[in-house]
């Protein structure tokens, strides 16, 4: 069935465009009053919210020992395969007898779902609030064990950018060198 | 012949079988640790209790036997015996069981190598509780070393005694035992006697859990990384079947696979190790071309338009040397390029071992010494002296590879000729007197089969990926043999091969792969 238009004749005052410019003006006048929703980014970080699924980090204990035990459990449960894990004897005494000798995750590949932070049986891999780690090539968005424990340093206190906002200075370099 | 019920359904089987055999002959689980097929019964794990029908108390079904009994004491008249082994009283009996093993058991599968094949794992996830009730603390103990290969995680063992009486049946050496009784028992070795004999991968291999390591591939990597390959181990003429493990283009461990008519269930280190050999070699990726004193890498045409120069120069002064390390299909092919001379280099002996089991490592250190013998006819004994009277020039050398020490006698006949062309993985003394030199395929990329010292045909299966520009051996010499003779065949696949062989060798006749398959086929019994 077709349907029928009515077409619409344009009266006077709708020719004149004027109360249509008021009526949208008068919408932009009340935003003028609100609080802004935009921040000044990169000067001023947006701080994302707690359980926010960013940039990974391997955690450590007190002593300064690393809690992953290479088990693999994250990689097995990694849908996208970006975890690779070289295990080998700790060299610790006492206890895990098991440490990574080599992490790497391409953050390229992962699409930051968070399993591997739930399939972790040692609370070892987390994800952090950290999201501008762009790099210039593909090799330096692969990071290393190295590189994981050092976001760890970097966020273990606090939000990553509430530190970065407190310091102007240092807000202009933010890429995490892997 | 005693009528069995399983579970309702019935089940003829001869007389002194037992009751767990017949449930795995017929599809039935029955979860059980301490048995193992080779080893006597002990019955001391309690995993596989089932309930028979007018016995007071829950059997252990690998120490019950199946017999003929009376007419009169027949239930239902007909059934000799009447099991349950999925009611109510036996899963129940099975969650406590388990709950008993677990009690001291440190649940650290993540850092456990057995996780993924451990038979701990797998039942307490289909027949026990999914939690503790023990809340005391667990008894712990450090790992030690057995010998010098194996390590035991006491905490883990659940004293199943297959070690114990693996050392005590299989190698006869007897080194374990179990020391102490009850709570206290565990797993030892006497300090003068360490478990250090050639059989000792074995044991870590039969433990149903992670208690005995082999230090070779303890956190190395996690078993469903691995990538399982059923295969023949190719370090004895004895030709165990083995399943190798490999990751990406790396091996990681190799165990032994059933095989009753060859090596039963087990094999021996020199075996289980003897991978590690192939790992850092100077391998030849890339046909190389004699330049002076130096190779020059070459691509496969001017390669193999070299070769057909170099022999075609005195066609009939040229010899062929045929190795007990590769395939029949390869030596069978080289066998036809050089019809009139055919040497061959030496088998690799070593010490022959015969277990109290009957489990052998043979003295013939080569694994295809026999397959060689029947493939090429006419191998010439002495070869120096042949190679004087025939004025051999040229020769056409399938390398041994890693595993041959070239000695000064072959130094000497090498030294004689003009031209020498070897086929070869790796860049070995031999390979770098050679003129040309062929790229093939390491002992675990090849495919083809191999005979044993028994006369039986098993299949060899690539393990690994293909290397860079490598082909694989028969290939090659099958395009040295078209570019000699364009009358020659041309074989699209390995099949064809072992056809054109069995037209030639009546023993090998009809044998396809799949006719070998994964246990292998026996010639004997056939005319020679």
């Amino acid at each position: 069935m077709a349907t029928i238009v009515k077409s619409y004749e344009p009266t006077f005052w709708d020719k004149l465009y004027l109360p249509a410019l008021m009526r949208g003006l008068i919408v932009t006048f009340r935003h003028f009053f609100r609080k802004n929703v935009t921040i000044q980014y990169p000067d001023q970080k947006h701080i994302p919210p707690e359980g926010y699924r960013g940039l990974h980090r391997l955690n450590k204990y007190p002593e300064g020992r690393i809690k992953c035990v290479a088990c693999e459990m994250c990689s097995a449960a990694c849908p996208a395969d970006c975890i690779h894990i070289i295990p080998g004897p700790s060299p610790w005494d006492g206890g895990k007898e098991r440490y990574p000798v080599r992490f790497d995750i391409d953050l390229l590949r992962c699409i930051f779902c968070g399993f591997c932070e739930m399939a972790c049986p040692e609370e070892a891999i987390e994800l952090t609030e950290i999201y501008d780690f762009s790099d210039y090539t593909r090799d330096d968005l692969v990071i290393d064990k190295e590189g994981l424990l050092e976001v760890y340093d970097l966020t273990k206190d606090q939000n990553y950018y509430t530190k970065k906002n407190l310091s102007k200075a240092s807000s202009v370099n933010t890429s995490i060198d892997t | 012949m005693p009528l069995l019920k399983i579970d309702g359904k019935e089940i003829e089987i001869k007389s002194g079988t037992t009751v767990l055999q017949a449930a795995e002959a017929n599809g039935i689980e029955i979860p059980y640790y301490c048995y193992h097929p080779a080893l006597e019964i002990v019955g001391s794990c309690r995993m596989c209790l089932v309930q028979v029908e007018g016995m007071p108390k829950l059997q252990v079904s690998c120490n019950t036997f199946v017999s003929d009994v009376s007419s009169d004491r027949k239930v239902d008249g007909k059934y000799d015996m009447v099991v349950h082994t999925q009611n109510d009283l036996v899963v129940q009996e099975r969650k406590n069981i388990l709950e008993f093993l677990l009690l001291n058991h440190p649940l650290d599968c993540s850092v456990c190598d057995q996780a993924g094949e451990c038979y701990l794992q797998d039942y307490s996830f289909k027949f026990g509780n999914a939690h503790s009730r023990f809340d005391e603390n667990k008894r712990v103990r450090p790992n030690e070393f057995l010998g010098s290969q194996i390590v035991i995680n006491h905490n883990r063992c659940i004293m199943c005694s297959q070690c114990v009486r693996f050392t005590q049946e299989i190698s006869g050496t007897s080194e374990l035992f179990v020391e102490a009784r009850g709570y206290n028992s565990k797993i030892a070795v006497l300090e003068d006697n360490p478990l250090d004999n050639l059989l000792a991968g074995n044991v870590a291999d039969i433990c149903p859990v992670g208690a005995l390591l082999s230090t070779d591939y303890i956190h190395k990597n996690r078993i469903w990384n691995l990538k399982k390959q059923p295969s023949v181990c190719q370090d004895c003429s004895v030709g165990c079947n083995v399943d190798v493990f490999s990751q990406t283009d790396q091996i990681l461990r190799l165990t032994a696979r059933e095989n009753l008519d060859v090596n039963g269930y087990f094999m021996c280190d020199i075996g289980r190790y003897g991978f590690h050999r192939y790992e850092e070699i100077d391998r030849v990726l890339q046909p190389m071309v004699r330049k002076g004193d130096s190779f020059v890498s070459a691509d496969w045409e001017t390669a193999i338009q070299k070769t057909i120069d170099l022999i075609k120069k005195n066609k009939s002064n040229t010899a062929g040397i045929v190795s007990p390390f590769h395939t029949n299909e390869s030596n069978f092919l080289l066998g036809q390029i050089f019809k009139d001379v055919l040497g061959s280099l030496p088998p690799i002996t070593g010490e022959e071992i015969t277990y109290p089991s009957g489990f052998r490592i043979s003295a013939d250190r080569s694994p295809n010494t026999r397959g060689m013998n029947d493939i090429c006819e006419g191998i010439v004994e002495d070869l120096a002296s042949k190679i004087k009277t025939q004025d051999i020039r040229t020769l056409f050398i399938l390398d041994d590879g890693v595993d041959r020490k070239l000695d000064d006698k072959w130094k000497k006949i090498i030294g004689k000729m003009d031209s020498v062309i070897v086929l070869s993985y790796a860049m070995t003394d031999l390979a770098k007197l050679a003129h040309v030199v062929l790229p093939g395929h390491a002992p675990l990329e090849r495919e083809g089969t191999i005979t044993n010292d028994k006369g039986r045909i098993q299949w060899l299966r690539p393990s690994l990926p293909v290397k860079v520009e490598s082909k694989p051996d028969w290939e090659i010499l099958m395009l040295v043999r078209n570019a000699l003779d364009k009358k020659t065949e041309h074989f699209v696949e390995l099949g064809e091969v072992m056809k054109k062989m069995g037209e030639k060798f009546e023993n090998y006749a009809g044998i396809t792969f799949f006719k070998v398959g994964n246990q292998g086929y026996s010639i004997n019994g056939k005319s020679s």
